[in-house]
């Protein structure tokens, strides 16, 4: 009986310890996913920016005079070999186009 | 006997009890070390978990709407959300509001510090002192550390290809909800967000009909116009002849949708979409649209020798070839009376019916809202349906003459504008306007007027690529009549003629006579050798092939 008694008791406590250990686990888990979901919104923001910066510099009216200054221009009908069928033409076209 | 045994137990129960107490004091002893470990512990940590609970305090009222981005038909950004810090305040945290006004204002000089003392002495636990700062700003005012104030993180609307599609897009308020343009569309078509802190969209981007290049592409060439011709202003329509997407609508002096003082001038109204023309003879492509349906062909013959009586008024020709005309030579001489002589001979009934079916009678509804509405008289007697024949008397929104001129030479189907790229490729089948046959016509005819020597639009050629299309020169009407040498100029033209892919209108607003066009203000002289530059320009853009030559 004795025995019995000693064993629940013991069993109570650990399985006290061990609920009390697994709550702050959580809670320490559930923190650090609350950093890590910080981290991850921080790093879209960013990603936004950049993105939003990427498109601020790539504009045409910026592009165009650098373009022009390297001695490109658009294409005319003279740049396309005589000869060329209309399918050719029309890949040479869009792939400069794209 | 018994009192041995009694002694032998009583010292054994002492020894078990002491034994029990030494194990119960230890048992005590680990638990409160356990707890004093812990204390420890979250004495250690507390920093990081007060900052949570902090930004959990400050993370409340405002709300703010998260929107998707919009791109061009390419998938190039025009516009989108990002993070930017607010300054706000909680009064009641606020020690010192004088002092607190005085600081910031030093780092804000244009803050009304009198105002910022009298809501910071509000009962209110949440005011704004200042929306979207700089990250430099709101670093000088974070190292003020005033009690009461915080920053917050908002999201901003930004376009950064500026002025780019800049009246098309329209605007946002400073809750980042939709106010005009396609900002507005896109409220009611997508459903908005409401986010209570600065979360980012995670909806699909709106992939819009618009083509970055191509529209700076016209908006370049038109500029360039502006100050060639030195017109006062410009619009240039690029639209897809068979599904009618706009991919490229721009209207000089443009708007940047960031800086309302732009969005709010009248001289920057959107002139495509935005307001009525009256767009002279590129509507007579209207009027021989109706005769060709009519059963005329191109050749026969209309008596223009003599000018036409209306009453008072008398119409006649600028340049009268003093014989008839045929039907084609109506079109590329642009013959006013020829065109009046048509209508009359439609009729009334036939005419209005017939502009009704092109969709000129009626505003337009498109993502941007409803249209102006064109204004149309309401009685089409023989004066009405003669200046409407060469395109006076009927004010239209440029972009539905544009989608009634595509409908028109696109093998007859009606297309609906739109600013919204199409999920599939295939054409939208939309009512029959004309017949193939008219059709066929109508672009032998707008190609014959830029290649005949004497057609009004042989300034519009592009070696390659097979452009057609029509002038119109109109008069500004103002108060008392009409204003000569006070004109809008356009040229509506389509390429590549043999089956056109996209619709093109320029159109150049009181240009005045220049050197380069030897004094005159024409279309043919103005508008369609603009139309010519920009064609060469966007046609490899939007990869039609250009004809080899010799090939």
């Amino acid at each position: 009986m004795r025995t019995l008694n000693i064993v629940a008791a013991f069993l109570a406590l650990s399985s006290a310890f061990l609920l009390y250990g697994l709550n702050y686990d959580t809670r320490l888990a559930e923190s650090r996913l609350q950093e890590r979901e910080r981290l991850a919104e921080r790093a879209r923001s960013d990603i936004a920016v950049l993105r939003a910066e990427r498109a601020h510099l790539a504009r045409p009216e910026r592009i165009e005079p650098m373009a022009r200054a390297q001695g490109l221009e658009p294409m005319t009908a003279n740049n396309l070999l005589p000869g060329l069928t209309a399918g050719e033409a029309a890949i040479t076209t869009s792939s400069t186009g794209q | 006997m018994t009192m041995t045994a009694a002694g032998r137990s009583a010292a054994a129960t002492s020894a078990f009890s002491r034994q029990r107490s030494r194990f119960v004091a230890l048992v005590i002893s680990g638990l409160f070390t356990v707890v004093a470990a812990q204390l420890v512990w979250l004495a250690a940590s507390a920093d990081r978990d007060t900052g949570a609970r902090i930004s959990m305090i400050t993370a409340e009222p405002a709300t703010n709407v998260a929107r998707p981005d919009i791109v061009d038909r390419h998938g190039r950004l025009l516009a989108t959300d990002v993070q930017v810090p607010s300054l706000a305040a909680d009064p009641g945290l606020v020690f010192d509001a004088d002092e607190t006004a005085e600081k910031l204002a030093q780092v804000l000089p244009d803050l009304d510090a009198k105002t910022l003392r009298k809501s910071l002495g509000d009962r209110k636990r949440f005011v704004w002192v200042r929306r979207a700062l700089s990250p430099r700003l709101a670093q000088k005012i974070h190292n003020l550390g005033l009690p009461g104030i915080f920053l917050r993180d908002e999201v901003r609307r930004t376009y950064p290809s500026g002025r780019i599609g800049g009246h098309v897009l329209g605007q946002v308020d400073i809750d980042n909800k939709g106010l005009t343009g396609l900002e507005r569309w896109l409220d009611a078509a997508r459903g908005i967000e409401t986010v209570h802190a600065a979360r980012l969209s995670t909806k699909a981007p709106l992939r819009l009909s618009l083509d970055v290049g191509v529209s700076h592409a016209v908006e370049d060439e038109l500029e360039a116009a502006i100050v060639r011709y030195d017109a006062k202003a410009a619009a240039g329509i690029v639209m897809d002849a068979s599904s009618g997407e706009v991919v490229a609508s721009v209207s000089l002096p443009g708007v940047d949708p960031m800086l309302g003082v732009e969005v709010r001038d009248p001289d920057r109204i959107d002139r495509v979409n935005g307001g009525v023309y009256e767009l002279g003879s590129v509507l007579k492509l209207m009027t021989i649209a109706m005769a060709l349906e009519q059963g005329k062909s191109p050749e026969s013959l209309v008596d223009t020798t003599a000018p036409l009586r209306l009453g008072r008024y008398e119409i006649a020709d600028l340049h009268p070839l003093g014989r008839p005309m045929s039907v084609s030579e109506v079109f590329i001489h642009s013959s006013n009376v020829g065109a009046g002589l048509l209508a009359l001979e439609a009729g009334a009934d036939r005419q209005r019916g017939f502009l009704q079916r092109l969709g000129l009678l009626d505003a337009i509804d498109t993502e941007l809202g409803t249209s102006p509405r064109p204004l149309v008289p309401d009685h089409f007697g023989r004066t009405e349906q003669v200046t409407i024949a060469y395109g006076h008397g009927l004010a239209v929104t440029p972009l539905q003459l544009v989608a009634a001129t595509a409908g028109l030479i696109n093998g007859g189907r009606a297309v609906r504008p739109t600013f919204v790229a199409r999920d599939d490729a295939a054409p939208a089948g939309g009512p029959k306007l004309v017949g193939a046959d008219t059709s066929r016509r109508l672009r032998d005819l707008m190609r014959l007027n830029v290649t005949d020597g004497a057609g009004t639009g042989r300034r519009a050629d592009v070696p390659g690529y097979d452009v057609g299309g029509k002038t119109g020169t109109a008069e500004i009407a103002a108060k008392g009549g009409y204003r000569k040498k006070s004109v809008i100029s356009s040229f509506l033209g389509a390429f590549p003629m043999s089956a056109p892919r996209y619709v093109t209108l320029v159109m150049l607003f009181e240009p005045r006579g220049v050197a380069a066009t030897d004094g005159e203000v024409t279309a043919g002289r103005n508008a369609a050798p603009t139309t010519a530059r920009i064609v060469a320009r966007i046609a490899p853009l939007l990869g039609v092939a250009a004809a080899v030559p010799g090939g």
